[in-house]
C-alpha cells in the first residue's frame, strides 16, 4: 500500500488536482453523472442477468436484449472511467488508499472481461443463446456470478467515501 | 405540534441517532443504508430510462409498450418502495438539516412532477395503447411523456447527489 500512498501524493502535487480543488463545482456534476452511469450498467446487468435465468422476455430474445444493452453498458462504463477518474485525481488519497478501491477495480476488470466474453458469444451464434435448450452451461452461473459481481461493485464504491479515513 | 417540532421528534428517535452515528458502534448504519438506497435508485432509473427510451423511439423498438411496461414496472415499483423506506430513515437522522436543504425540496418539487407526468400518460394516451402499441415513432403525447420523465429522475438523481454533498 505504501506504493499507492506515495502515487496518491503524487497526484495530489499536480497542476491537474490544484484545478479541481480551485473548481469545486466539477466533482459533484462528476460524482452526478458517475452515479446516472451506473444506474445504466446495473439496471442493464439485472435485465440480461434476470433473462438468462428465465424471468421476463418482453418479447424479446436473449440475442436481442443483450445486443441492446451490451452497448448501452460500454457507453455508461466509458464515462464511468472518465468520471471516476477525474474524482480520483481530485481526491487521490481518499481513493487509491482503501482496499476497497482496488477490489472494487479488479471486480470491474473480471466482471468486464465476463460480459465482453459473454457479449461476443451471444454476437457469433445467436440462435443457440435464444434457445435455453442450447445455451451454454455457463449461462446461469454468468447471470447469477456477474449480477454478485455488480452489486459488490456498487457496495465497495459506496463505501470507499467512508473508510478511506481509517486508512488515510 | 407544528412541523419543525415534528421533525426535531424524528430527529430525536433511537433508529435516527443510530443512522446518524450518534450511537456508539452503530457508525456503520448510515452507509449501509445509503448503500441500500443508491441500489434501489438504479433499479428505479434504469428501469425507468428503458421505459422512457422506448416511449420516445429511440430504443427496444421491437418490444411492444404495454408488454415492456407490464414487465419493468414491477422492478420500478418493488424498488422505489425499498428506495422511499431507505430515503426515509436517511431523512430522519437529520430531518432538521435536510428540510432546510433547497436540493431536498427540489429534489421533491422534481418527483412530484414525474409523478404527475406519469399519471397524465397513463389516464391519457395510455389508455388506447393497444392503437400505437408497437407504432414507430410512438405518438407525440407518449414522446412527450417519455422525455420529460427522463430529464425529471435525471435530475431528480443529479439533485439527489447534492444533497450528499452539501447538507
Amino acid at each position: 500500500m505504501e506504493l499507492f500512498r506515495h502515487f496518491a501524493e503524487w497526484i495530489g502535487s499536480t497542476a491537474l488536482n490544484e484545478w479541481l480543488g480551485e473548481n469545486a463545482w466539477i466533482i459533484p456534476i462528476s460524482q452526478s453523472i458517475h452515479i446516472v452511469c451506473l444506474a445504466v450498467v446495473f439496471g442493464s446487468a439485472t435485465v440480461i442477468s434476470l433473462q438468462l435465468l428465465g424471468i421476463g422476455r418482453a418479447g424479446r430474445s436473449t440475442s436481442q436484449t443483450a445486443n441492446t444493452l451490451v452497448p448501452w453498458m460500454y457507453r455508461a462504463l466509458f464515462l464511468l472511467l472518465v468520471t471516476g477518474t477525474l474524482q480520483t485525481i481530485a481526491e487521490p488519497v481518499r481513493q487509491l488508499v482503501t482496499p476497497e478501491f482496488i477490489w472494487k477495480l479488479v471486480l470491474i476488470i473480471g466482471v468486464l472481461a465476463m460480459t465482453i466474453i459473454f457479449s461476443r458469444s451471444v454476437r457469433r451464434s445467436p440462435a443457440a443463446w435464444d434457445s435455453p435448450a442450447t445455451r451454454p452451461g455457463a449461462a446461469k452461473s454468468f447471470a447469477v456470478i456477474s449480477l454478485l459481481m455488480w452489486t459488490t461493485i456498487v457496495v465497495l464504491g459506496r463505501l470507499i467515501g467512508y473508510t478511506w479515513a481509517f486508512y488515510a | 405540534m407544528n412541523l419543525h417540532a415534528f421533525l426535531k421528534a424524528l430527529e430525536a428517535t433511537p433508529l435516527a441517532a443510530a443512522v446518524r452515528g450518534a450511537t456508539p458502534g452503530w457508525d456503520w448504519l448510515f452507509p449501509i443504508v445509503e448503500t441500500v438506497h443508491v441500489i434501489a435508485l438504479a433499479l428505479v432509473f434504469s428501469s425507468i430510462v428503458m421505459l422512457d427510451l422506448r416511449l420516445v423511439g429511440i430504443a427496444s423498438r421491437e418490444s411492444g409498450v404495454s408488454r415492456l411496461s407490464r414487465e419493468l414496472l414491477p422492478v420500478t415499483w418493488t424498488a422505489f418502495v425499498v428506495a422511499a423506506i431507505s430515503g426515509t430513515i436517511l431523512f430522519i437522522s437529520k430531518a432538521t438539516g435536510y428540510y432546510a436543504d433547497i436540493r431536498f425540496k427540489m429534489k421533491f418539487v422534481l418527483m412530484f412532477l414525474a409523478g404527475v407526468n406519469m399519471l397524465v400518460f397513463h389516464k391519457g394516451i395510455f389508455q388506447r395503447v393497444a392503437d400505437w402499441d408497437i407504432s414507430i415513432p410512438p405518438p407525440a403525447t407518449a414522446r412527450f411523456a417519455g422525455a420529460a420523465s427522463l430529464l425529471l429522475w435525471t435530475g431528480i438523481v443529479f439533485l439527489g447527489r447534492y444533497i450528499g454533498f452539501y447538507a
